[in-house]
């Protein structure tokens, strides 16, 4: 039986994660291969709607990734991020699912070795949780 | 249109040529080489960022010929610049390529039959070319060019096996140099620099011991591209070495040479020692130094990690003789260790690079008597209002990049864009 | 059916060497949707754009995925060769598996390259969903906002009003200069400061586009790039200056030791800018020690400060020569004087008699009382003895460090700082004076410490850079904005509260209420695609319908393929 390994996919936003992450990599700070990033413009975009699919279909953790509070790009956008996130892991936490596996937070383009910690953590985080119990029920 | 002559195609010339261009100018780019990107094509990877030199040059390459506004006049020589700001008349010098760029589409069949092996500048002399050739790969233009001092056919009228095997037609033995001429509201020169030929100073034994490198060499060894195919391997016998050393100021602060510092050698040989540990994990790195000059933003902490991660010995000593070892390879290096109770030792290195003066490039003194402009007491262009940074004793004439001085990639990209500015208040603001 | 083409780049090495290229190149050739995958050596050099168009051709590909470097410094460049080769150019999407995989991953090759092949697997499915764009254009204002009165800002202002541009100057003190006004001479020629401020600030009171706002600050920017309000706050009120680009050249300041050296317990210990004082009011103290690197080069500040090592060599030489009994010496650990004119002040410093004495971290010197002055005990590296040097004033060579306004005016512009606080560009080596950020530019020793003439230039470069779109008159605006489908849109207004630019409002069109959206005005942020509540909102180029299949992409090639 090979050691689970967790799938995890990252919503970062162009302007500050998006960049940590790249300063990350031209920093070349190592971290776990479980992450995949999908650049948006404003993490206010995310909608929940994709970390319900991500969870649902067998994901075993989402990372949401903005700008520190109070240097959005886009102003405002991380304050809505700062409230829907939270909406949806209560979602997640009624429906049975363990609310860790979905993690929110802010890492500026300056804070490559910032980006490493969150990634090398929240691998080992849901690495612990175990697979995703949902692996098996996908729809 | 407003025209502006660029002199110099390296990182400086090419910046300066966009913004230029963007500006509203018609910019003619003149290099003497066949293809644009200077010294900066040939480095594996930039400090301290270690980002990859080609992935961030081409770019900027490409965006010059693409650009409306830019005319390339590669392979080409500024014969002549008469008249006086705002109305100067340059004259360039297409030099004959014997290929019809026009028909040229870059697919290297010529090259491949070509019998003629001669070698390569690109490389620094570690591989051969053809007399047909595309100075490297990325070149732009991707057309190639006839070194008509080793082509037999140029030569003595024997062979001609390029235009048989052309299928565009883009062979023309008879092709001569002609003469562009351009009326040029300003001129700015970023000629760049070449490295001193190291070998004058025989008490480091480059010529003379086969492992012992110059550090442009290193870079090309170290390239994906290069002439090993980036796997770092020394000379004599091809094979990885253990202890690798870097002797900087090999000409600089020099009274017998060269007294100024070449600036950035500190910071390439800090480079060069990560990129090779990287290629050799293992390998063992020393730089033999006098003052550690990381003064540029993020340079210090560069300097830290490849001392604390990458196990950097610096030196603080300057060797005072090099030798092969008995059987011809590797370096013997013979210095002193620091403080009163220093004492000589010989230490051996597999593979040793030098680092040596960066120098104004051949034929600086004839273009800046041409242009009219002042050099400085170390043969750079002359630069000394403190206020005009770019501007030099000429009215008209800019300067940019390592043409005026020692400076680094960055600090080059900044000072173009500075002459760019400078052009555009003299010709359009009627500027003083 | 979407004919996609996959080009998965070596990079050099730079991929390569940890990434499988050809392996995963077969992978891609597998994903729905891929007509053709191949790779190069450097995708991004004239030789892979070349092979990249012809294989556009050659496959009749209608979208283009290049797995490379980061979109954030080359996806302009292959939109633009995708349009060269008759695709329109939002028909590409760009992988990250440099930064974000063999960069990150070099001690796990099969791992990365299992992950090289999930990211490529999720641009595909994204591609194939892409539409066709067409770009909007603004047009731009054409005045330009200079903030800070120090020599760079000087030098940025007078280019620009110089090339026919309007200028504000905003400047918080009650004088232009900076640093400068405080400053006997400059660089290692000896120019004068003041005369060289002068010579700037002249050149500004000449023209009839510079506006110069002393004592005044920028309170708020509002806009775009090619449409800032820049809000002006002087002693008389404010005032909202419309602007197409802005410049930042808010400088540094000295750092203020705290008691190193016995500074503010001793009246012999000062800094350099005190020392610059004194030698302008002609006092020339006799006995000198300079230490250099005093709070920088260590834990905490690890930054070397470029400038102190010319400036403690020019004062020292002033000094030396001042007295044919002075006797002037420099404590360093490095001279950090880099060229061809530093270098000579170095020569010229010790031949007038400087003296200089080397220490280490691990021995730092110290300064007590002495029988006349003070004392200065060093332990000298290369002597390995500890010196005694009697003096009368020592002189403390400090680090410049960002003002303690910098946060403040990195929030007002939304521009990001890096771990020290100085101003991060967009790119190291490529855009030095830019910000990523459109339309907003950095210059000067708020950006890293820089001596005078690299201000002068770099103050130059920004005005260059800012005076491109001024001068064009327009931007091309990226096709991301948002848009409703007024089919979905129940008209709630929750797009209308979360939009932080107010570029959404809810229209009555054809006898129904639904919300529209202000192209020019729209930023391309998405929040009010997570606002809505009906899916009736999407972004160009990041719609549901892509992000989902990417997600599904990732399931698919993670969960469902056998490892």
């Amino acid at each position: 039986m090979t050691e689970f390994s967790p799938t995890i996919l990252a919503f970062c936003c162009n302007w500050c994660s998006y960049a940590g992450a790249d300063l990350a990599g031209v920093n070349r700070l190592q971290m776990p291969p479980n992450v995949h990033v999908i650049r948006v413009m404003c993490s206010a975009s995310v909608k929940p709607e994709y970390v319900f699919k991500a969870i649902s279909q067998g994901i075993d953790g989402v990372l949401v990734l903005g700008c520190h509070i109070g240097d959005c790009h886009y102003l405002t956008g991380n304050h809505r991020t700062a409230k829907r996130i939270p909406v949806a892991k209560k979602i997640l936490r009624d429906a049975g699912i363990d609310d860790r596996r979905v993690r929110l937070d802010w890492v500026s383009a300056a804070e490559g070795e910032k980006f490493q910690q969150v990634i090398t953590e929240f691998v080992g985080e849901v690495k612990a949780l175990g697979p995703n119990p949902l692996r098996e029920v996908r729809m | 249109m407003e025209k502006v002559v660029v002199i110099g195609g390296g990182i400086a010339g090419i910046q300066a040529s966009l913004d230029l261009a963007d500006r509203g100018f018609e910019v003619h780019l003149v290099e003497r080489s066949p293809s644009i990107g200077g010294h900066m094509a040939q480095l594996d990877k930039t400090f301290p960022t270690n980002d990859c030199s080609m992935c961030i040059l081409s770019p900027k390459m490409i965006m010059c010929a693409d650009h409306a506004n830019i005319k390339l006049h590669t392979y080409s020589e500024v014969q002549a610049v008469t008249g006086d700001f705002p109305r100067f008349r340059v004259a360039i010098r297409e030099k004959a390529r014997f290929v019809d760029v026009k028909r040229c589409t870059g697919c290297g069949d010529c090259i491949a039959k070509c019998p003629v092996k001669v070698p390569w500048e690109f490389e620094e002399g570690l591989a051969q070319r053809k007399a047909i050739y595309l100075p490297f790969p990325q070149a732009v233009p991707r057309k190639v060019t006839i070194d008509g001092e080793r082509c037999r056919m140029i030569q003595s009228k024997k062979c001609g096996v390029c235009k048989k095997v052309c299928q565009a037609g883009a062979i023309d033995y008879d092709q001569k140099d002609s003469v562009v001429e351009v009326e040029a509201a300003a001129i700015v020169v970023a000629t760049g620099f070449e490295l001193m030929d190291a070998t004058v100073m025989s008490q480091y034994g480059l010529g003379a011991c086969k492992d012992v490198v110059t550090s442009l060499q290193l870079e090309r060894i170290l390239s994906a591209s290069g002439p090993t195919g980036g796997h770092l391997a020394r000379p004599s016998d091809h094979r990885e070495p253990r202890k690798l050393a870097f002797v900087q100021c090999v000409g600089s602060r020099d009274a017998h040479s060269h007294g100024y510092c070449s600036s950035v050698c500190c910071m390439y040989a800090t480079k060069e020692s990560i990129l090779a540990r990287e290629h050799a994990p293992g390998l063992e790195t020393a730089i033999f130094y006098m003052d550690m000059r990381a003064t540029g933003k993020g340079f210090q902490e560069f300097v830290s990690r490849a001392r604390q991660n990458y196990g950097v010995r610096y030196i603080r000593s300057r060797p005072a003789k090099v030798q092969s070892t008995a059987d011809g390879t590797g370096a013997l290096v013979n210095y002193e260790t620091s403080g009163l109770t220093g004492e000589s030792v010989t230490e051996e290195f597999d593979m040793l690079v030098l680092c040596p003066a960066l120098i104004p490039p051949k034929g600086a003194k004839e273009l800046s008597a041409l242009l009219g402009v002042a050099l400085d007491e170390d043969g750079f262009i002359d630069t000394p209002d403190i206020s005009r940074p770019v501007d030099t004793s000429r009215k008209g004439v800019l300067a940019c990049g390592f043409a005026s001085g020692p400076i680094d990639i960055p600090d080059s990209v900044s000072q173009a864009s500075a002459a760019a500015a400078r052009a555009a208040e003299l010709i359009e603001g009627g500027a003083k | 059916m979407a004919r996609v083409g996959v080009f998965i780049c070596h990079c050099g090495h730079n991929i390569a060497s940890t990434v499988n290229v050809e392996e995963v190149v077969e992978f891609a050739k597998g994903l729905p949707g891929v007509a053709y995958a191949g790779h190069n050596l450097y995708s991004c050099s004239e030789e892979g754009l070349g092979s990249i168009k012809r294989s556009i051709a050659e496959n009749r590909l209608d979208r283009v995925v290049v797995a490379a470097c980061t979109p954030r410094t080359h996806e302009p460049l292959f939109r633009r060769a995708c349009e060269q080769a008759g695709i329109n150019k939002y028909l590409f999407e760009f992988v990250n598996i440099r930064e974000h995989c063999s960069w990150i991953h070099t001690k796990e090759p099969r791992e990365a390259t299992e992950k090289a092949k999930k990211l490529v697997a999720m641009g595909v499915a994204k591609a194939a969903l892409l539409e066709p764009q067409t770009e909007g254009e603004s047009a731009v204002l054409p005045a330009a906002v200079v903030i800070g009165g120090g020599v760079s800002g000087l030098a940025a202002a007078a280019s620009l009003v110089d090339q026919g541009i309007e200028t504000h100057l905003v400047e918080a003190s009650d004088r232009l200069g900076g640093l400068l006004a405080e400053v006997t001479t400059i660089g290692p020629e000896g120019t004068d400061a003041r005369e060289t401020v002068r010579g700037i600030v002249t050149r500004l009171e000449a023209s009839p586009k510079a506006h110069i706002h002393l004592r005044s600050r920028v309170a708020e920017v509002k806009g775009f790039v090619g449409n800032f309000e820049v809000t002006v706050r002087g002693c008389d009120g404010d005032l909202k200056v419309p602007a197409g680009a802005i410049v930042v050249a808010t400088g540094t300041k000295e750092l203020v030791p705290t008691g190193e050296y016995g500074f503010g317990q001793r009246p012999e210990v000062v800094t350099q800018l005190e020392l610059e004082r004194r030698l302008a009011r002609g006092e020339r103290p006799r006995r000198v020690v300079f230490i250099n690197c005093v709070g920088s080069r260590q834990p905490g500040r690890e930054y070397c400060s470029r400038v102190c090592c010319n400036v403690t060599l020019k004062n020292a030489l002033a000094l030396a020569k001042a007295s044919p009994d002075s006797r002037i010496h420099v404590i360093h650990r490095d001279i950090m004087s880099s060229g061809t004119a530093a270098e000579r002040l170095y020569k010229e410093a010790s031949e007038s008699g400087v003296k200089f004495l080397r220490y280490g971290l691990e021995r730092v010197p110290e300064v007590v009382a002495g029988r006349d002055g003070v004392e200065v005990l060093v332990y000298d590296e290369t002597l390995e003895e500890t010196v005694h040097l009697g003096a009368d004033l020592v002189v403390l060579a400090v680090p410049m460090v960002p003002p303690g306004d910098s946060e403040a005016t990195a929030k007002l512009l939304k521009v990001p700082r890096d771990k020290f606080g100085f101003f991060l560009e967009a790119h190291v080596k490529l855009r030095p004076v830019e910000f990523a950020t459109d339309g907003v530019f950095i210059c000067g020793s708020a950006r890293w410490p820089v001596s005078a003439r690299e201000c002068i230039w770099q103050g130059m470069a920004a005005a260059a850079k800012a005076s491109i779109p001024i001068k064009e008159g327009k931007v091309v605006i990226q096709a991301i904005t948002a848009e409703v489908d007024p089919d979905k849109c129940a008209a709630c207004g929750n797009c209308v509260l979360a939009c932080p630019y107010e570029a959404i409002e809810v229209v009555e069109r054809d006898g129904r209420r639904a919300a529209k959206v202000n192209e020019a005005q729209c930023k391309g942020c998405g929040t009010c695609v997570a606002a809505c509540h009906n899916d009736a909102v999407s972004q160009k180029g990041f719609t549901s319908g892509q992000l989902s299949a990417m997600v599904d992409a990732l399931v698919k090639a993670a969960l469902e393929v056998p490892r």
